[in-house]
């Protein structure tokens, strides 16, 4: 089911059509040339309502065809002599256009709905914590240092998650925007592993991340901010399901037209539903609870990788979960560096 | 008694401008806050203040221009304090002559580290020695010769001479331009290929864990930083 998915709209046109054309057939005397022409509008409504501008285009081409083809006369044939149907198959055509733009817009709304209510909790719940735990602070009563510091420990962990949170949400505009925002610039992936690590240099866990990096390993032309995000979003996601003492491994390989990034942490595996589903924004894992994370940090992992012509896919391994991204190299540094005498 | 320092600090926000002088009387400083630049300048003539701290978000405009003013005059350290995505302003403003940067949100243990190490750099230049010890790394000028703990390192002449211009400039926010043009030359302040793949060679030589530097520190969209805290440039070279 998992390769048809991509391509859901083109197998439930063809189906429509089909559906449409058996019973045209059949009710052909009865039905008459004008509500089988309106008959053929349904496929054409029901793709446009959901949204998907190309998938309605060709079942609006699909349909026109099979009506002219069978019942315009002269039938089995391409030709039209009288110039109305010409016009209705403009109809077609706009009809098409115009439902599956409004359903777009609505779609739009419904995902900034669920993105505002998703962020406010988002947003919230580490907010309640650290105006809860301050307020503990702020009370008189004396409590022992350790109580202390672990109240501050969790203000820290709070805050630095609005700050991830926030960090997101801005590279998130930024990369809504349009391609052209990419800074880009040669980077080193490296470098970009050790300014994502220094992220976590207070988590407990960092020491469970192993970095293993082709030592030959070519500059990337690419937006060494939005790397350095996607690098922190992906540690940042194997940490919250790494239990203590399990291996985290981030590797970086390369060959003469790729660049290949492996982010492996040992864990249970990942239903195949959500491995392909997880990149969705706001989407969430519900049998792993609450973990406190955000359906946005695999989102944006996406879209960076996107911006730079990537590819991003999760899968099972035998003790673990790997997420590997794919960079195809387009433009190579030169050779040649001046060496000072 | 030892005088108190006086530090001026340019922030229109309360809370952090509260904080911050809160956590610098702590550690012995005496502090001067105002919101804007035009009361600061003012703040500049009335008082003589050792360090100061501006905020390049401010609501009347530009701290560069108080920057350039302040090194006209004055011999003071300026750190500035910006937000993330500036990157381009806090170059600019390091240009101008400010000597680091902290970004928001950062810690005060950050802040007071880039406090004491602009300081410690305005207490007078350093005397020439040929000889200077950085952790485990000790660098012969004269001989071209560095040695990381017992082992003597193997360094191409640009490696040699990118190590040697970090090392005197330890501990300072050194953008990818400046060390462009001043390791490989002017017209070169764009090449960064050519930095970017010596600082990944020389990590390797110098580094215990090149994904986890402990010397050559990465100030993303900025340029890098040669942390080195025990510093010694007192010590002579065994003759081996």
């Amino acid at each position: 089911m998992i390769f048809i998915y991509p391509y859901r709209h083109y197998v439930v046109s063809f189906l429509l059509l089909s559906m449409i054309t058996m019973v045209s057939q059949l009710f052909r005397i009865e039905l008459g040339l004008i509500n089988i022409a309106l008959i053929h509008l349904i496929p054409v409504i029901v793709m446009a309502l959901r949204g998907n501008m190309g998938s309605t285009m060709v079942v609006t081409a699909g349909s026109v065809v099979l009506f002219d083809l069978l019942y315009v006369p002269p039938e089995y044939s391409f030709d039209v002599h009288d110039l109305t149907y010409i016009w209705s198959f403009f109809i077609f055509f706009a009809v098409g256009y115009t439902i599956s733009a409004q359903a777009k817009r609505i779609q739009a709304n419904t995902i900034k709905e669920i993105f505002l209510s998703t962020l406010s909790h988002d947003l919230k719940t580490p907010l309640s914590s650290i105006l809860g735990n301050a307020s503990l602070l702020l009370k008189d009563q004396m409590y022992d240092a350790a109580t202390r510091r672990e109240v501050l420990i969790q203000i820290n962990d709070s805050g630095q998650r609005m700050n991830r949170l926030v960090a997101n949400l801005l590279d998130s505009a930024r990369l809504q925007d349009t391609h052209s925002a990419l800074r880009k610039e040669w980077c080193d992936f490296e470098d970009i592993i050790g300014v994502a690590l220094q992220e976590f240099r207070y988590n407990p866990k960092e020491s469970q991340i192993s970095v293993r990096i082709d030592p030959d390993l070519r500059l990337f032309w690419g937006d060494c901010a939005l790397l350095v995000r996607l690098i922190v979003n992906l540690i940042d996601n194997a940490l919250k399901y790494t239990d203590n003492g399990k291996q985290i491994r981030l590797s970086v390989t390369s060959d003469a037209k790729t660049i290949k990034l492996i982010c492996f942490n040992e864990s249970t595996p990942i239903k195949k539903a959500d491995l392909k589903n997880m990149f969705d924004r706001f989407y969430r894992i519900d049998h792993m609870g609450d973990i406190g994370g955000s359906g946005i940090g695999l989102s944006i992992c996406r879209d960076i990788v996107n911006a730079h012509s990537g590819v991003i896919e999760a899968y099972n391994i035998q003790n673990g979960v790997c997420f590997e991204i794919r960079f195809s190299v387009n433009k190579l540094p030169s050779e040649r560096l001046k060496e000072l005498q | 008694m030892k005088v108190q320092e006086l530090i001026l600090i340019i922030e229109d926000d309360d809370a952090i401008s509260k904080m911050v002088s809160l956590s610098l009387h702590q550690q012995g400083y005496k502090t001067l806050v105002t919101p804007d630049i035009k009361s600061a300048l003012r703040l500049l003539n009335a008082n003589s203040p050792d360090l100061i701290l501006l905020d390049l978000g401010l609501p009347d405009g530009d701290g560069k221009g108080l920057i350039k003013t302040v090194r006209s005059e004055l011999s003071i350290p300026i750190i500035v304090v910006s937000a993330r995505h500036e990157e381009k302003e806090v170059i600019a403003s390091l240009d101008a002559g400010a000597d680091d940067y902290v970004m928001k949100p950062f810690s005060i243990d950050e802040l007071l580290a880039r406090i004491r190490s602009a300081q410690r750099r305005f207490l007078g230049l350093q005397p020439m020695v040929n000889v200077i010890l950085c952790h485990e790394i000790k660098l012969d000028i004269e001989h071209h010769l560095a040695w990381n703990g017992d082992e003597l390192l193997k360094l191409t002449p640009t490696e040699f001479n990118l190590l040697k211009y970090f090392i005197l400039h330890r501990n300072q926010v050194l953008p990818y331009a400046r060390i462009l043009k001043d390791v490989w030359g002017v017209g070169y302040q764009n090449e960064m290929q050519y930095l970017r793949t010596y600082i990944n060679t020389l990590r390797k030589k110098i580094e215990t864990d090149t994904a986890r530097p402990s010397y050559i520190q990465t100030e993303l969209g900025i340029g890098y930083r040669f942390i080195c805290e025990h510093f010694d440039n007192t010590i002579s070279l065994e003759k081996d």
